[in-house]
């Protein structure tokens, strides 16, 4: 097919080598022992100095855990995880209290400059990096340090890592903390619960706007080690967050596991706007390494006209099992998912959306694009659902997929539930490659047939990637470019 | 996962009325072999429940509580004047007829003509002499159990074969009735294969006459439609109030085979249609369509698998539905192209109109693929009528209930536009328009 062939070529112009981030730290580490067990559980509550009443939280997860069985729904395939052969807390030496970036050690700032996340607040002042975003970096188990906390504080905003909140916030975690995400909501929801490590928390009082981005850029770099980060937002009423997570990790033969769970709080009238680029090492080209990316990611819109919306980019990780959902209780709240999934090689991608509706008078948008290519298998799993007392309650979406070669697999599994009248729902999804139709109305006005191509794969993924935050959406546009390369002969 | 088997009361009733019942199930040795290894399989699944993918929304478990005695050699009474009545629409049809009463077959009611290339023979004459024996080899993904329940049961259906390059005058109509008071399981299957070139129109009509008890029904139609033939396939489920009805409906297409169904569910407290249709042959054309009509606390069910196994096929399903009460309407429309399947063509729609605040409709509209020279796409939609119409249309003078019968009425249209033949559109249209003014109501 000349056509995909021009897409891989004009791709492979933007960026030569298939995954940039796969280099790996030198660095001296803590590491709980290989296995899970309640001495486990222990271990990491107590590195983290937490409260008796989380250690008790977190045990009860793990009895739960211990109960349940791995889901086998996903329209993926791999082989059992054994959960005693991995470690469940990896943290540089070094990093235990750093009070400034000075006291980091160089090496990991090293690891970020690398990456391109601007930690030093100056330079990013002055224009040297990039845009003014406020960064929570977390490397393994732990966050190592946190930018612009003094400059939100002034706002009243409250960005630092769980662990941190945990010390120095404890009413508002234990407040909000599974609020969303119950312990045992999920087998790796209830793994998570039991031996999180850390992750970001994110307060935004009432009424206030945080004065800029946030994001947290997790990083895997031990062998063998599961990173099980938690993030928690709670947008007060009338508050406004915007929010970026980003992901790498280094290329490896061994399959990594990933379980996060993040939980969004909206109140009344406030705003949360959720962005993710997932780019963890998707494994070689035949399949081998790769993280598994198994998170639960949920919102709830508690407040009335609250509303929060989930923009992913996924190109990264071997397997992908991951499903941002909207719980719109508040009367009059809004719930958006937008999603871009690049599956190539042989990567599995099972992502989706819920939108539960509650409360009347909701509603709900969901545009969902995959493109497989490689040997990759793409499937959309969605639910939307109204209940019965929720009325006047609207659902737009719209999943479509585009299949570049032959040996991949691209599928949509929606589940539509509307259990009263007044909910108005639409479903429209559409497979295709790029028809010849399309090539030749471009290339009639005077486009080359890669132009022609280009301009049509960008139309294709343009309504999600307008919903990015400005600063993130050309190195997106860059790594679906490189996600896509190889991925014919 | 291992689920620990417990068999409900109507699991087990089941499995005790096939040793009761056996001996006098129509069939030779290799029949009754057949039928005792389905009892067998049938105990080890159990009805379908929620917990299996496939009939997540419509868990026979819980709903089929009570096991009924399977009909069996049944007499009872029927004239001439109750059929036609029970046909509504359909009993102007100048058709083969073919009729069975509580699933036996009466040659007296029937009026099945003789046709050039048409053969048409009561399945229970077929087990009796073991050749029916490749008709109870049917499989279809989710549908085990009760496709072994079929072959249980079995006591009789149509086995029609229609010859290579014949061209069927008059259409088939195959009439299952259900009469008497008593309660009962009736066990039907259809087996039907139409020759290449052939063309044919077959129609499934399961009708209960007035004042039939409530039951149960277990259908299963297979077609073999093939190479370069033509077929239009009909079945209208209108089984009445308190009855179940689970049905079967497989359908292979050969190459270049044309082929147009089209389903009219209503008053039917239960129904499950499962339909899989596979292309079997290149370039052939498959348009599946239907409308269903809920209201009380039915619960109709149409869960459609198109299996583009084949290269160059098209494929096209529209369903329309209507819920008024606490109905509850399931569709759910998979595609699946295998590798290979370049060239493909599918699309699907499923469209509800919910008339009443309790009204429920859940949709799952799958597309499985992967083939990348395709163009597929599905959709779904569920709203009340629409305000703006409805406006608009009292604001020029139609009162209100007409405007919604008109709405409403050119809704499920789209579908019924669907059948070409302009008689039986309009015998279809005249039941539909039946049903409908009992929901509007």
């Amino acid at each position: 097919m000349p056509a995909v062939q021009q897409t891989i070529d004009q791709v492979k112009r933007i960026d030569v080598d298939q995954y940039k981030y796969g280099f790996e730290t030198t660095i001296e580490v803590v590491k709980a022992p290989k296995g899970l067990n309640e001495d486990i559980v222990r271990f990491i509550s107590d590195k983290k100095g937490e409260p008796a009443w989380m250690l008790q939280w977190r045990l009860e997860a793990f009895q739960r855990w211990q109960a349940m069985t791995e889901p086998t729904w996903a329209n993926v395939k791999y082989p059992r995880i054994d959960f005693q052969d991995l470690h469940y807390y990896a943290a540089p030496k070094s990093s235990e209290g750093p009070k400034s970036l000075d006291e980091v050690d160089p090496e990991l700032l090293r690891t970020y400059e690398k990456l391109g996340i601007p930690l030093r607040e100056r330079e990013v002042l002055a224009g040297v990096q990039g845009a003014r975003v406020a960064v929570d970096a977390v490397f393994d188990s732990v966050s190592v340090v946190t930018t612009f906390k003094d400059e939100l504080a002034k706002a009243g905003v409250i960005f630092c890592s769980i662990s941190e909140a945990l010390r120095e916030h404890p009413e508002l975690v234990r407040k909000y903390l599974g609020s969303v995400v119950p312990q045992g909501d999920n087998f790796y929801a209830a793994l998570n619960s039991a031996v999180f490590s850390d992750g970001s928390f994110v307060y935004v009082p009432e009424g206030v706007r945080c004065p800029m981005e946030l994001s947290t850029y997790f990083r895997i770099n031990e062998k063998q080690t599961g990173q099980f980060e938690r993030t928690l937002i709670i947008a007060d009423k009338g508050a406004y967050v915007s929010y970026l997570e980003g992901c790498t990790a280094p290329t490896r033969d061994e399959n990594q596991l990933h379980a996060a769970v993040v939980e969004l709080i909206a109140l009344d009238n406030a705003e949360i706007k959720y962005s993710t680029v997932q780019n963890w090492y998707p494994g070689d080209k035949d399949g081998k390494g790769g993280i598994y990316n198994f998170v639960t990611k949920r919102g709830d819109c508690r407040g009335r006209h609250s509303k929060i919306s989930w923009t992913q980019v996924e190109t990264g990780s071997a397997i992908t099992w991951k499903y941002p959902s909207c719980i719109l209780r508040g009367d009059e709240s809004r719930g958006e998912f937008y999603s871009i999934a690049v599956s190539n090689g042989h990567q599995q991608v099972d992502s989706g959306t819920k939108m539960i509706h509650l409360g009347s008078n909701t509603s709900s948008r969901i545009i969902s694009k995959g493109i497989a290519a490689g040997h990759s298998q793409n499937t959309y799993r969605g639910l939307v659902s109204a209940h019965r007392k929720a009325k006047n309650v609207r659902n737009f979406t719209n999943c479509d997929s585009l299949l570049i070669g032959d040996k991949c697999g691209a599928h949509t599994v929606p589940y539509i539930e509307a259990k009263n009248a007044s909910a108005h729902f639409e479903h429209e999804a559409t497979t295709s490659k790029i028809s010849d139709d399309k090539l030749f109305y471009c290339m009639q006005r005077g486009l080359s047939e890669e132009e022609a191509v280009a301009l049509i794969v960008n139309g294709f993924v343009r309504d999600v990637l307008q919903q990015l935050p400005m600063e993130f959406m050309a190195e997106t546009q860059k790594l679906i470019g490189v996600s896509l390369e190889g991925s014919v002969g | 996962m291992t689920v620990a088997v417990t068999r409900t009361k109507a699991e087990q009733a089941y499995s005790e009325s096939f040793e009761a019942v056996a001996q006098k199930l129509p069939g030779g040795r290799a029949v009754a072999e057949a039928r005792k290894a389905a009892i067998g399989a049938f105990a080890g699944l159990g009805f379908p429940h929620r917990r299996i993918e496939e009939w997540k929304y419509t868990d026979l478990r819980s709903t089929l509580k009570e096991a009924l005695p399977p009909a069996i050699a049944d007499a009872t009474r029927v004239s001439v004047a109750d059929l036609e009545a029970a046909l509504g629409g359909l009993a102007e049809l100048d058709a083969h007829r073919v009729v069975f009463v509580n699933g036996t077959h009466r040659p007296a009611l029937s009026s099945a003509g003789r046709e050039k290339g048409l053969e048409i023979g009561p399945l229970a004459f077929a087990l009796d002499r073991s050749a029916g024996d490749a008709s109870i080899r049917p499989s279809a993904p989710g549908q085990e159990a009760m496709i072994a329940l079929n072959t249980a049961f079995m006591t009789d259906g149509a086995l029609v074969h229609v010859a290579k390059g014949v061209r069927l005058a008059k259409p088939l109509l195959l009439i299952f009735v259900r009469a008497g008071k008593e309660p009962r399981l009736l066990t039907t299957r259809n087996s039907l294969t139409i020759g290449s070139g052939a063309e044919a129109t077959i129609i499934e009509a399961h009708v209960a006459l007035p004042g039939a008890g409530a039951g149960q029904a277990n259908a299963l139609s297979e077609i073999a439609v093939g190479d370069d033939a033509g077929v239009v396939h009909v079945k209208c489920t209108l089984e009445g109030a308190g009855t179940s009805h689970v049905a079967g409906w497989l359908a292979t297409l050969g190459a270049k085979a044309r082929y147009r169904a089209f389903h009219l569910t209503a008053g039917t407290a239960l129904v499950r249609n499962n339909l899989l249709a596979t292309f079997r042959g290149e370039d052939a054309k498959l348009d599946i369509s239907g409308c269903f009509l809920g209201r009380d606390a039915e619960h109709i069910d149409t869960t459609l698998v198109v299996d583009h196994a084949v290269p160059g096929c098209e494929s096209r399903e529209l369903f329309k539905g209507v819920l008024a009460g606490k109905a509850r309407g399931v569709f759910q429309g998979k595609v699946i192209v295998r590798p290979d399947a370049q060239k493909t063509d599918g699309k699907q729609m499923a469209q509800v109109l919910m008339l009443s605040e309790d009204a429920e409709f859940d949709s799952k509209p799958e597309l499985e693929i992967y083939a990348d020279d395709v163009v597929c796409g599905h959709g779904s939609t569920a709203a009340e009528l629409d305000r703006n119409l409805l406006f608009y249309m009292r604001a020029r003078g139609v009162p209100l209930e007409v405007a919604r019968r008109l709405l409403i009425e050119s809704f499920v249209g789209e579908a019924l536009d669907k059948v070409e033949d302009q008689r039986l559109r309009e015998a279809l249209s005249a039941m539909t328009v039946g049903r409908l003014s009992g929901l509007v109501a």
